[in-house]
């Protein structure tokens, strides 16, 4: 079945580790959403998180793919029933000032922040998960998105499990 | 003790075991050079006569003997000289440590004279590649590089090092290299899940791969094949991982396979994947490939198992051991019927000879003769193309690693190489390169190597003036419109070989094949024998690509 999942990995943050990972991406042609990476807060391990798109098939052969990168350590689903993933959005909105405060009125239930003021825009920030960024944004678009910049997901499991190191 | 980076490659080779490297000297490797010499009597330096050259002969090195080859070459042009070498052990799944030097640190990035970013444009054909920028770093890169070479599935690794690493001072330790274990990936309930589909069987049949000679396995898979007692069918890349005089050989499968092995594919009711990956010229229809059959896959690479076809049940491991536990956990039985069924459809045969001629020898009649010549533990190297697919049918391998041809990548210019590699490294066994005239072409300067350090290798080159293979494309697909390639060349190969320096001779038909050969292979020197065949032999019986042995070609015009 073709969906959309999300997977955590820990690399050695080592030179070019991007680069190897986003080699196989377009070489292997999986189809990729988004790719965020950052520290992990283990000393000499990156976390990247990818949202794709495929089939349970296409996820695991990403994932043995992956697993071939000898700086990557682990790969796992990060299932959406037993872990958290989130995003934040920074959206800029067509405002001529007489709807104004129907903007605000509806980001406010996205808990977006207004956070500038342009003569013709508002700029907002929002956090959620990737569907409620998506939801916000097709509220936004009749009054006409400028631009905006989303950050890609940042995701964990629930609980205590964490996704160690140490293979 | 304190050593330059220079001498601490030569020290980690040693490590390694390493006595012999392929290579080409140029301005970034200076030092390394200079190591080399002060290292000749413990590491002997084969030098080609074009870096490809040497990374094709360390990739031969390898398939012949199970260890890990290893090339030298230059920044820029040296580099990317073995880009080619590189990616044909990538996709055969070759062990091989490729040492670049590049620019000094402080060119770097700067597009320096002959500075080429040689990770970059190796990185989706190695299994994983370094650039060392710290003399401190250099040995246990060099150490990990040649365990990531050797460990799980083989392959590939390149170390780039900039000039003044190589000449950089810092201590160095000695480690002995530890051993390489490959865990079993399967549980016991999944051996005994394959166990149970095989005791089901009533047709099953073997597809092993070049898998089962890079884990060494020929035993385990002859043991468990005479166990279940079933046909064994072996991609190119397998042959010689069991013998072809045992009566449960039945040849090559895939594109140019026998009509048998086609038809027990689509027949039987169980395959038994070791070792082979179904790559397009073996299932060229991934979805009707073994449409009536449980589909068992063993293989040490996990992305491996439905890739290319969907299996009903995998086994990860190393082959040797995966065998072992899979033999262990089925019950001895036989096939008759169904072996007696596969022998029957091998006596179709399928193939028309063309008729006798003055002019050109039969390629069959002459692989056929040399294969009477040699001994089990000679070895036979090939080109690509048409002569690859003769040889990889008529030659009968009895014994592993005595065969090296590019499966995978399929390189038009490898064999001159690979069979220096192989002669280097098998002294005393004789080393027969088949090529084309195409194929031989592309590389034929390494005859300067062969003759330099007098290699006994005999180049037979099937000499039928067209790039022959893909002209019979055209007559099958393209309506014999032959675009590029009758290239109406005249050069005669006795007489360039003898411009080496090396014998040249010549077969004109199939009467005077065997004086020739014979007196060829008695002689401890290499020779080069212009062999005239016809241009209008094919390559049958022939899978179109995509299709199944339901359209399988038999006859041409």
């Amino acid at each position: 079945m073709e969906n959309k999942q999300i997977i955590s990995i820990l690399a050695h943050n080592h030179p070019g580790v991007l680069l190897r990972i986003t080699s196989l991406i377009s070489r292997r042609g999986f189809n990729i959403d988004s790719l965020t990476a950052s520290p992990s807060g283990i000393e000499g391990y990156s976390r990247l998180t990818v949202r794709m798109s495929g089939d349970d098939n296409q996820v695991e052969q990403f994932i043995n793919q992956m697993l071939k990168i000898v700086d990557i350590k682990k790969a796992e689903v990060l299932p959406e029933e037993t872990s958290v993933a989130m995003e934040l959005i920074l959206v800029k909105v067509n405002s001529d000032g007489s709807n104004q405060n129907d903007i605000i009125s509806l980001t406010s239930t996205y808990h977006a922040s207004l956070v500038n003021l342009g003569e013709h825009s508002l700029t907002f920030r929002a956090s959620g998960t990737p569907s409620q960024i998506d939801k916000l944004i097709e509220e936004l678009s009749p009054f006409g998105i400028l631009e905006m910049a989303r950050t890609g997901i940042a995701a964990l499991q629930n609980g205590d499990n964490c996704l160690a190191a140490k293979k | 003790m304190q050593l330059n980076g220079s001498e601490i490659i030569a020290e980690c080779l040693l490590e390694q075991g390493v006595d012999t490297v392929f290579g080409y000297p140029g301005g970034a490797v200076l030092n390394i050079y200079d190591a080399l010499y002060k290292y000749s009597d413990k590491i002997t330096h084969i030098l080609s006569s074009h870096e490809q050259g040497a990374a094709h002969a360390a990739d031969g090195y390898a398939r012949t003997t199970g260890k890990c080859g290893v090339v030298i070459a230059t920044s820029g042009p040296g580099a990317t000289n073995l880009v080619t070498g590189i990616a044909t052990a990538f996709m055969d799944s070759i062990p091989m440590v490729a040492i670049t030097g590049n620019v000094s640190n402080d060119l770097l990035a700067r597009d320096s004279f002959q500075e080429v970013d040689i990770t970059g444009i190796t990185l989706p054909i190695t299994k994983h590649n370094f650039i060392v920028k710290n003399v401190k770093d250099l040995a246990d890169v060099i150490r990990k590089a040649f365990r990531i070479a050797m460990s799980g599935r083989k392959g590939p690794v390149l170390i780039d090092i900039p000039k003044d690493v190589t000449g950089a001072v810092c201590e160095y330790t000695p480690e002995q290299p530890r051993l390489i274990e490959n865990p079993l990936g399967s549980e016991p309930s999944d051996f005994e899940a394959a166990a149970k589909a095989i005791a089901q069987a009533k047709r099953p049949m073997i597809y092993m791969g070049g898998g089962i000679v890079s884990a060494d396995a020929e035993q385990e898979l002859l043991a468990f094949a005479e166990k279940i007692d079933c046909p064994v069918a072996t991609s190119i890349m397998g042959l010689g991982g069991f013998p072809s005089s045992h009566r449960l050989f039945i040849g090559t499968i895939g594109m140019h396979g026998g009509y048998e092995t086609g038809k027990a594919t689509d027949n039987c009711d169980l395959i038994i994947a070791a070792g082979a990956r179904f790559s397009d010229r073996v299932a060229g229809d991934r979805e009707k490939f073994g449409k009536n059959a449980t589909i068992i896959q063993l293989d040490i690479d996990r992305a491996e198992i439905n890739k290319n076809v969907f299996v009903d049940y995998s086994l990860v491991g190393d082959l040797k051991d995966t065998l072992r536990c899979l033999t262990d956990a089925v019950e001895s039985t036989k096939h008759e019927e169904w072996n007696a069924q596969v022998s029957e459809w091998a006596k179709r045969s399928s193939v028309t000879e063309t008729p006798a001629s003055e002019d050109y020898a039969h390629p069959y009649h002459i692989i056929e003769t040399v294969n009477s010549i040699l001994s089990d533990d000679d070895i036979v190297v090939t080109d690509v193309g048409q002569h690859q697919m003769w040889v990889s049918q008529k030659y009968r391998f009895e014994k592993p690693r005595r065969w090296c041809t590019s499966g995978g990548l399929g390189t038009m210019g490898y064999g001159m190489g690979a069979a220096i590699g192989a002669a280097v490294a098998n002294p005393g066994k004789k080393v027969v390169l088949f090529t084309g005239d195409g194929s031989f072409h592309m590389n034929l300067n390494e005859l300067a190597t062969v003759c330099s350090y007098k290699l006994p290798i005999v180049v037979i080159v099937l000499n039928n003036k067209v790039l022959g293979m893909v002209r019979q494309w055209q007559k099958l697909f393209y309506g014999h419109r032959f675009s590029q390639t009758d290239p109406h060349r005249k050069t005669d190969f006795a007489a360039v070989a003898e411009a080496f320096g090396v014998k040249g001779m010549k077969i004109h038909n199939d009467s005077d094949a065997e004086a020739v050969l014979k007196e060829a292979l008695s002689q401890e020197l290499p020779v080069v024998i212009d062999c005239s065949i016809s241009p209008d032999e094919n390559v049958l019986p022939m899978i179109p690509p995509g299709k199944t042995v339901d359209d399988m070609i038999t006859e041409m015009e």
